[in-house]
């Protein structure tokens, strides 16, 4: 029956139907009139019955996980969540990465080293790496003495913005980010002994003012001129 | 055993403290400095190699490139992340608020038809259910 119907659906064919843009007659099982087919044209048509109703559809199979789930909880990522979302991120990339040395905030356009130049223009790679040669690490002979003034700024360090109180767990070494260190230990060991040096003798001064303050005072309580004077009416020195 | 990703994390790190040193040493270059520094080239060669032996162990790891625009302009990659769940939260609510939406208008157009067409709607629910 149905073969019947396509026949006569492809003897209408628009293409062939010599009364232009007309539909079909397609006879009709139905003799209530109302509609319970769909036709659809084009390369391979059709007809279905789909029922009583226009346009009646099979409703779209039901779907476990939709948007009306909370999708963040049932991904298990409500930790992640609060986690970004409890405190407020700081903007800078040297607060993600803390032990990088160096200024990595500024914009990589600024001197080229952005990580989408890299992917925009790949390195030659696939090449073997080798130690170098004593012939090629001739070429890395340096003459002795400072490098030039325009080649410094690499060395300059950021700000520090926060107390060297909480740096101090944050490195092993007991250097904030950044900063250069002296490379041997015991040059580190020295600088250290010559700030405590500094600090013992600051203190010793100090401990030395307080004393000759106390015997100035206990000598001008005994003296005659001290007429009971409190110390705001003491005449400026 | 510590994971590949932060195999990869030491190992750069380790590259870039070599890096550091090898810039203090040239930065005021001393004529005995030169074996060190030799030796620190051929430490950055040596660290290159071991960067490069675990290409394999994250290889399956994918970085969305837009990290990448995060990071050149020097801000926090994980405002990246923050916009990322910040923006799927925002959907998830605004497709439940649809889904919920649909449903209301689903049953209060079934109260409505049956009122008026109660006949048909009678048969629409029983080819449905």
């Amino acid at each position: 029956m149905m073969s019947d119907q396509f026949r006569k659906v492809e003897q209408y064919s628009p293409k062939s139907s010599p009364r232009g843009a007309r539909s079909p007659v397609v006879s009709r099982q139905d003799s209530s009139g109302t509609l319970k087919t769909t036709i659809s044209l084009g390369k391979n048509p059709s007809i279905v019955h789909s029922g009583p109703f226009y346009l009646m559809k099979e409703p779209p199979g039901e779907c476990e996980l939709t948007g009306a789930t909370n999708l963040m909880a049932y991904y298990g990522l409500e930790h992640s969540y609060s986690k970004f979302n409890g405190k407020k991120l700081k903007e800078s990339l040297s607060s993600f990465l803390p032990n990088l040395p160096g200024i990595v905030d500024g914009p990589g356009q600024e001197d080229n080293s952005t990580l989408g130049s890299v992917i925009a223009k790949r390195p030659i790679g696939g090449k073997e790496l080798l130690p170098l040669t004593s012939a090629q690490l001739a070429g890395f002979r340096l003459h002795p003495g400072p490098l030039p003034e325009q080649y410094r700024y690499v060395s300059a360090t950021p700000p520090k913005r926060h107390k060297s109180k909480h740096k101090k767990h944050k490195h092993k070494d007991g250097a904030p980010p950044g900063q250069d260190t002296p490379l041997q230990d015991s040059s580190n060991q020295d600088s250290y002994k010559k700030t405590q040096k500094k600090q013992k003798r600051h203190d010793d001064d100090k401990e030395r003012r307080k004393r000759k303050k106390e015997k100035k005072r206990k000598k001008q309580k005994h003296s005659p001129e001290h007429g009971g004077l409190t110390p705001s009416q003491h005449p400026v020195a | 055993m510590s994971s590949p990703l932060e195999n990869l994390e030491t190992q750069l790190e380790m590259f870039i403290e070599n890096v550091r040193q090898i810039r203090i040493i040239v930065s005021d270059f001393q004529p005995q400095g030169q074996s060190v520094l030799n030796q620190k080239i051929q430490s950055l060669v040596t660290g290159l190699q071991e960067v490069d032996k675990l290409k394999s162990q994250v290889h399956d790891i994918h970085v969305p490139t837009e990290v990448f625009d995060y990071i050149d302009q020097g801000r926090n990659p994980q405002l990246y992340t923050k916009d990322c769940i910040d923006k799927a939260l925002a959907k998830n609510e605004e497709v439940k608020g649809k889904i919920d939406s649909y449903k209301r208008f689903k049953s209060h157009l079934l109260q409505e038809l049956s009122k008026t067409f109660p006949n048909e709607i009678a048969k629409y629910k029983a080819i449905r259910e």
